[in-house]
C-alpha cells in the first residue's frame, strides 16, 4: 500500500493539498491498525488505496456516473447527454445490466477506464466517431458512465453500482415521479453520501408525465426529501430525457463542474474526510500525553520490591559487615564469624568471576516474588496504563492496557537476570581494612614476641632486673604483651564503627545499581510498550489533523 | 357456503385454543441478547404476534366474515387510484407527492359492517369514519357500490422512504385474505415488492397482481416478462390483470372500462361463497402453516439466547472464582508472610537472627516473646496493619484482574459485547467502592480472629499464660499461623516464614492446646474465605446482574415448540377429520 501511495505522491500530488490529506490519512490508518476495530481501519485503508489509484490517473478527466432506480430513465438520460443511442432503452426491467462509458477526449482515458473496470466493448469515444453534429467542447474531459440499477431483483447490478458509485468523481442521481420517495435510494445511497454533497446532482426525469400544474410542487417535494437526507447543497434539475427538456441545463451543470477540473479532487477529499472522521470518532479526542515521572518511579519501586532488592541490599550490608569485620577484627576471635554463612552466597549472588563463567546466566536463588509483591506490580502497571490512557477513546485505552501487560510474562526472569548481573561490589575489601589487617597481625606479633620475651625473662628470673628495658616504669616485654593485646582489641572495636559505615555505603551503592538495573527492566517491559502506543496515538492525531484540516 | 359440520366447530375451537397458546408462548419468549440472528428473529417474533392478533386468531373465530382484499404495492404504482376506480367513488385520496396514503382505508358493504368492528381484524387500529393521517387509525367506509361478502383495504406503499409506512404496509398485508398487488411498468422488477411476493408464495397466500399505469405500447413486453417472473417465483396460479395508463377523471377515477376486468373478478369472488371460502382457507391455512414452521426458528433463537446467557454467567463466575482461589492460595502458601508482614512480625518477636538460631528451643524463647508482647503492645498493632495492607492489596488486584478477565471473555462473544455496551462504562475495572469495602472486610476479619481468641480463652482467662500474652498478641499469632497453615510451606526460603509460623503455633499451643489451635486456625481461615467470597460476590453481581436483568426464561423455547406442535396437530386434524379423533389430541 505504501508503495502505491509513494508512487501516487511522486506523480501528481506532491506538495498539493489533496496529497497532504492523503498522506495524513495513510499515516493515521497505519497508526490505527490493530488498535481500532478492523472495519473502520479497513474502510480507511480502502479509501487510501482508491484515492492513490485515482490520483495516479488522468486528472484531465472527470468520471461522471449516472445512477438511479430501474425505469427511472438512466439510459435515456445518458443517451440524451451523448446525443447517441448508446445505451439500450426498453420497457423490460431491468434494462441495463452493465455499465457503459462514453468518453469525450480519449487522451489518457484508457488507464482510467481500465481502473474503473469498464471493458472496451462498453466504451465509446465521442470524438472518434465521424461526428457531424458539432456542438462545442463543453463536455471535453468527461467520462460518462451509465450505471445499472440499484433496486431491481438482480443483485449483481447492486454490487456493480456500489462499486462504481465508490469510484466516480461526480454522481448524477436520476429520480422519477413514481420512485423518487423509495427507501431504496434514500436510505442506501443519498443519505450515506451526504458528506459528498459537493459532487452530486439530482435529476427528476420523466417530468413530462406529470401534469404541468403539479410539476413545481413535485420538485419541491423532492427538495424536501433531499433536505431530510442532509443534501441541501445538491441541485435538483427537472428533466425529460425523452423530449429533451432540461438536458441542456444538465449538460451545462456538468460542464461547469468539469471545467473546474475539481470534481475528482472534491470527491477524494470528501472520501478522505469521511474516512478520517470515522477514525476520529472511534479514537476519541483526548490530547496525547506523556507519562508522569512520579508514576514511573512508583512502578520502579514496585519492580524493585518484586525483584527482592531490599533483601539483596540487606544481604550486601550484612555480608560486607561480616567480611570486613573478619578482616579487621581481632585475629584471634574473628575466625568464629567464618562459621556463619555469608548471606550473599546463600542467594547465589556471589559466585565470583569463575563461578559466573561456569554458571552462565543461571538463576539466582532469590525467592520468587510473593503474591503481594506481584499484586503491587500489577496495580502499579494498571495505574500507569490508566494514567497514560486518560481522556483517550476506549479502543486506545484498551490498546494501552494490552501493551502494558504484553511483556509481563517475562517479568520474573528478567528481574532475576537484572539482579544477577549487577556487580554488588562486595568482593574487594576496602584498602583501609587490609592495612588494619596488617596492623592487627603486627600487633599480634608484638604481643607474641612480648609474651615469649616475658616468659624467657621470667624463667631466667631477670624480669624485674634493671637490665630489662623499661617503658614508663614497666618492663618492655610486658608492655609489648599487654599493649599488643589491648591495642588489637581497641583497634578491632574502633574498626567496627568504620565497618558499619562502609557496609552502609556499599549497601547504598548496591541499591543504586540494582535499582537502575530494575528500572531498565521496567522501562523495557512496561514503559516502552506504553510509550509506543502513545506515539502511535500522536501519529494518528497528527495524521488526522492533516487529513481534516 | 356450506354450513359447517358439527366436527368443524370442534376442530375450529381446538385450533383457536392452540393458536392462543402459541400467542402466549410467543409473548413469553424474549430475545434480549444481541447474538447472530437475534434482530431478525426479534422482528419475526413481533410479526408473528401481530399476525396472530391481527388476522389468524380473529379470522379463525369468524371464518364466515367477508373476504378482505388488501391492495398493496409500491409507492407511485397507483394503488389509491385503483381502489377508487374499483369502488367507483373517491374513498381514498390519491396524490402526486410521494408517499401518499398514510392511514389505511377499508371499504366494505354496509351490511358487512359488523364484521369489521374494533374486536375483529386488526384490533390495535382505532376505527374512524373520516380521513385522517393518523397511522394508528383504520378508516371504515361503507359503500353500496361494493358487493357484500368482500371488502377492500387500501394499504400504504411497501417501499416508502417513510419507515412507518413500510411497517404498516407489512402489517396490513399480513391481515389480508387476498392480496391485490399493484405494480407498474417502471416498478415490476423492483426488489422490495418482490420480497413481499416471495413471502406470499411461501405462505400460499392468495395473490392477484395488477399491472398498473402501463403505456399501451409497452404492455405486451412488460406483461409477458412479469408473467414469466411470477411463474419462476412460485406464483404461477396468481391471476395477472392489466390496467392501462389513462386519463384520470376529476374525482380521481379511471374510466370504469379500464378496471372492468379486476372488478369483474372481485364481483365473481363476492358472489361465489365456495370460491371465497377456498381463498380464505388457502390463505389462513398457509399463514398457520408458516407460523407453526417459523416458530421453530424463534424457539431456536430463544434456546440460543438461553445458552448465551448461561455462557456469559459462566464466564463471569469463572473469572471471579479464579480470583477467590488465587487469593486463598496466596494466603495459604506462606508468601504473604514475607516482606512487610515478616519484618513486622520479626520486630514483634525479636530479631530474625536470634529466632533462627533458637527456633527449636521454643520454651526459652517464649519468655522473650512474652516480653516483647507485653513490653511493646504497639508492635502487635504493626503486624496487624501489615497483614491488612498485604491482604487488601491482594484482594484489590485480584478483583481488578477478575474484572478484566470477565470483560475480555464477554468481549469475545457477540452477546457479551452488546451487554457491555449497555452496562456501565467501567465494568472492566473493579468497582470504585471496593477499596473501602476491602479495607473494612479485612478489618472485620481481624476482629473475628480476635473474638475467636477471646472466646476460646474464656475459661482460660485467668490462666497466667493467657494474661501474659494478651488477646492482641495471640490474635496476631493466629493470623500468622493461618497464613502458613498449609502443608506446602517450605522452610527453604530462609526458613524464616516456616520458622516464624512455627513459633506462633508453639505459642498458641502452649496456651490453648494443639487440638484447639488447629480448630481455631481452620475457623479463622474459613472466616477469611467467606469474607473474601462475599466481597468478590458483590463484584461478580455487576456482571451476572446484567444477565439476570434480561429475564431469559429457559423453559420458554420448549413451551413454544410444544405450542407449535399443537397447532400442527390441530391443522392435521382439520385437514383429515377422520384422523382427528385418532390423534389423541390432548387438551390438557
Amino acid at each position: 500500500m505504501s508503495g502505491l501511495l509513494e508512487g501516487a505522491k511522486n506523480l501528481v500530488t506532491k506538495g498539493t493539498d489533496i496529497g497532504e490529506r492523503l498522506e495524513g490519512l495513510s499515516a493515521a490508518t497505519d497508526a490505527a491498525t490493530g488498535r481500532l476495530d478492523d472495519a473502520t481501519v479497513d474502510g480507511a485503508r480502502g479509501v487510501v488505496e482508491r484515492a492513490a489509484g485515482r490520483l495516479k490517473l488522468s486528472s484531465e478527466h472527470t468520471v461522471v456516473g449516472i445512477a438511479g432506480a430501474t425505469g427511472s430513465g438512466k439510459s435515456s438520460t445518458f443517451n440524451a447527454l451523448t446525443g447517441l443511442e448508446l445505451s439500450a432503452v426498453g420497457v423490460r426491467r431491468p434494462t441495463t445490466s452493465w455499465a457503459t462509458a462514453c468518453v469525450w477526449g480519449a487522451e489518457g482515458a484508457r488507464e482510467l477506464l481500465e481502473w474503473l473496470g469498464i471493458p472496451e466493448r462498453h466504451q465509446t469515444t465521442r470524438d472518434s466517431m465521424l461526428d457531424t453534429r458539432r456542438e462545442g467542447h463543453e463536455l471535453d474531459g468527461v467520462v460518462l458512465l451509465d450505471l445499472p440499477d440499484h433496486d431491481s431483483t438482480e443483485v449483481s447490478h447492486h454490487l456493480e453500482v456500489d462499486r462504481l458509485v465508490g469510484l466516480a468523481d461526480m454522481l448524477i442521481w436520476v429520480l422519477d415521479p413514481q420512485k423518487y420517495a423509495d427507501a431504496a435510494i434514500h436510505d442506501r445511497y443519498l443519505q450515506p453520501l451526504r458528506t459528498h454533497d459537493d459532487i452530486m446532482v439530482v435529476v427528476l426525469n420523466h417530468i413530462d408525465r406529470v401534469p404541468e400544474e403539479r410539476r413545481e410542487s413535485m420538485v419541491a417535494d423532492v427538495r424536501r426529501l433531499l433536505d431530510n437526507d442532509g443534501l441541501q447543497k445538491v441541485p435538483v434539475i427537472p428533466v425529460s430525457a425523452k423530449l429533451g427538456w432540461g438536458v441542456q441545463e444538465l449538460k451545462a451543470e456538468i460542464a461547469r463542474r468539469v471545467s473546474a477540473k475539481k470534481a475528482n479532487k472534491q470527491r477524494l477529499e470528501a472520501d478522505i474526510r469521511s474516512a478520517a472522521a470515522r477514525l476520529d470518532e472511534a479514537s476519541g479526542h483526548g490530547r496525547p500525553r506523556s507519562l508522569s515521572k512520579g508514576r514511573v518511579e512508583a512502578l520502579d519501586d514496585a519492580f524493585a520490591e518484586a525483584a527482592g532488592v531490599p533483601t539483596v541490599v540487606d544481604a550486601v550490608e550484612r555480608s560486607t559487615k561480616t567480611r570486613a569485620a573478619r578482616a579487621t577484627g581481632w585475629p584471634l576471635v574473628s575466625w568464629v564469624s567464618a562459621l556463619r554463612p555469608d548471606p550473599l552466597k546463600r542467594l547465589h549472588l556471589d559466585l565470583g568471576a569463575e563461578g559466573r563463567q561456569l554458571a552462565g546466566r543461571s538463576r539466582t536463588s532469590m525467592p520468587q516474588a510473593s503474591a503481594v509483591e506481584r499484586s503491587r506490580v500489577e496495580a502499579e502497571v494498571r495505574a500507569l496504563a490508566d494514567e497514560a490512557g486518560e481522556g483517550l477513546g476506549a479502543p486506545w485505552q484498551e490498546a494501552i492496557r494490552r501493551a502494558s501487560v504484553s511483556r509481563m510474562g517475562d517479568l520474573s526472569d528478567r528481574l532475576d537476570a537484572a539482579v544477577g548481573s549487577v556487580d554488588l561490589g562486595v568482593r574487594r575489601l576496602p584498602a583501609w581494612a587490609s592495612l588494619v589487617r596488617v596492623l592487627q597481625w603486627l600487633l599480634i606479633v608484638c604481643a607474641v614476641g612480648g609474651l615469649a620475651w616475658t616468659v624467657l625473662l621470667a624463667l631466667s628470673g631477670t624480669l624485674s632486673d634493671d637490665s630489662t628495658p623499661k617503658v614508663a616504669g614497666f618492663a618492655l616485654p610486658l608492655v609489648l604483651l599487654v599493649g599488643g593485646v589491648a591495642l588489637g582489641i581497641v583497634l578491632a572495636l574502633l574498626c567496627r564503627v568504620l565497618v558499619i559505615g562502609t557496609a552502609r555505603a556499599r549497601a547504598a551503592a548496591a541499591e543504586h545499581r540494582l535499582r537502575s538495573a530494575v528500572g531498565q527492566v521496567s522501562r523495557e517491559l512496561v514503559v516502552d510498550p506504553i510509550e509506543q502506543e502513545l506515539s502511535a496515538y500522536t501519529a494518528l492525531r497528527q495524521g488526522l489533523a492533516k487529513a481534516l484540516k | 357456503m356450506t354450513s359447517p359440520a358439527p366436527g368443524d366447530a370442534a376442530d375450529s375451537t381446538r385450533m383457536v385454543t392452540a393458536l392462543v397458546r402459541l400467542h402466549h408462548a410467543l409473548q413469553d419468549v424474549a430475545l434480549p441478547l444481541d447474538i447472530a440472528d437475534a434482530p431478525a428473529q426479534r422482528q419475526a417474533r413481533a410479526t408473528m404476534i401481530d399476525q396472530l392478533e391481527d388476522y389468524v386468531i380473529p379470522r379463525m373465530m369468524t371464518i364466515d366474515a367477508p373476504l378482505l382484499a388488501v391492495v398493496g404495492g409500491s409507492t407511485g404504482a397507483g394503488k389509491s387510484t385503483l381502489v377508487n376506480s374499483l369502488v367507483g367513488t373517491r374513498v381514498t385520496a390519491p396524490g402526486i407527492l410521494r408517499p401518499t396514503t398514510r392511514s389505511p382505508v377499508l371499504v366494505h358493504h354496509p351490511d358487512d359492517g359488523k364484521w369489521f368492528g374494533q374486536d375483529r381484524l386488526l384490533p390495535e387500529f382505532e376505527r374512524v369514519d373520516h380521513a385522517t393521517n393518523d397511522p394508528g387509525a383504520l378508516q371504515l367506509v361503507p359503500s353500496d357500490l361494493l358487493k357484500p361478502g368482500l371488502a377492500i383495504l387500501d394499504a400504504p406503499d411497501v417501499d416508502s422512504v417513510e419507515e412507518q409506512n413500510r411497517l404498516l404496509a407489512a402489517e396490513l398485508l399480513a391481515a389480508g385474505d387476498l392480496w391485490i398487488f399493484v405494480t407498474s411498468a417502471a416498478r415490476y422488477a423492483d426488489q422490495v415488492p418482490w420480497e413481499f411476493l416471495k413471502l406470499a408464495a411461501e405462505r400460499s397466500t392468495a395473490v392477484a397482481v395488477v399491472l398498473d399505469r402501463t403505456p399501451a405500447d409497452a404492455v405486451q413486453t412488460v406483461a409477458t416478462h412479469l408473467a414469466r417472473m411470477l411463474a419462476s417465483r412460485g406464483l404461477k396460479d396468481s391471476p395477472l390483470f392489466i390496467v392501462h395508463e389513462g386519463t384520470v377523471s376529476e374525482d380521481g377515477l379511471l374510466p370504469s372500462s379500464y378496471v372492468a376486468e379486476v372488478r369483474g373478478w372481485l364481483d365473481m369472488l363476492a358472489d361465489d361463497a365456495a370460491a371465497r371460502h377456498a381463498v380464505v382457507t388457502q390463505t389462513l391455512d398457509g399463514a398457520v402453516r408458516a407460523l407453526a414452521f417459523d416458530v421453530h426458528a424463534v424457539a431456536d433463537a430463544a434456546s440460543g439466547q438461553a445458552e448465551a446467557a448461561h455462557r456469559l454467567r459462566a464466564d463471569a463466575d469463572m473469572a471471579y472464582d479464579e480470583a477467590v482461589s488465587a487469593i486463598m492460595a496466596a494466603t495459604e502458601d506462606g508468601t504473604l508472610l514475607r516482606g512487610e508482614v515478616l519484618a513486622r512480625w520479626q520486630e514483634f518477636v525479636g530479631t530474625g537472627e536470634l529466632l533462627k538460631s533458637l527456633e527449636n528451643r521454643v520454651g526459652k524463647l517464649r519468655d522473650r516473646v512474652v516480653g516483647a508482647i507485653k513490653g511493646k503492645p504497639q508492635q502487635a498493632e504493626r503486624v496487624t496493619t501489615a497483614v491488612q495492607g498485604g491482604l487488601e492489596l491482594l484482594i484489590l488486584e485480584q478483583a481488578e484482574a477478575a474484572a478484566e478477565r470477565a470483560e475480555r471473555a464477554w468481549q469475545m462473544t457477540e452477546a457479551g459485547r452488546g451487554l457491555l455496551a449497555q452496562g456501565p462504562a467501567d465494568l472492566g475495572r473493579a468497582s470504585r467502592a471496593l477499596r473501602a469495602r476491602a479495607e473494612r472486610s479485612v478489618r472485620d476479619w481481624q476482629q473475628d480472629v480476635l473474638d475467636m481468641v477471646r472466646q476460646e480463652g474464656q475459661d482460660k482467662r485467668t490462666t497466667a499464660k493467657f494474661l501474659a500474652y494478651g488477646v492482641n498478641g495471640l490474635g496476631v499469632s493466629l493470623m500468622i499461623v493461618v497464613f502458613a497453615s498449609s502443608a506446602g510451606l517450605t522452610g527453604a526460603e530462609f526458613g524464616i516464614a516456616g520458622g516464624t509460623a512455627v513459633l506462633g503455633q508453639k505459642l498458641l499451643e502452649a496456651v490453648f492446646g494443639d487440638q484447639a489451635v488447629r480448630r481455631l486456625a481452620l475457623r479463622a481461615r474459613q472466616a477469611l474465605e467467606s469474607r473474601v467470597r462475599a466481597l468478590l460476590e458483590d463484584e461478580r453481581v455487576r456482571y451476572t446482574g446484567l444477565v439476570d436483568a434480561l429475564v431469559i426464561d429457559e423453559e420458554a423455547p420448549a413451551r413454544l415448540r410444544q405450542a407449535a406442535r399443537r397447532v400442527d396437530d390441530a391443522r392435521f386434524a382439520t385437514q383429515r377429520p377422520d384422523l382427528g379423533a385418532g390423534l389423541g389430541f390432548d387438551e390438557s
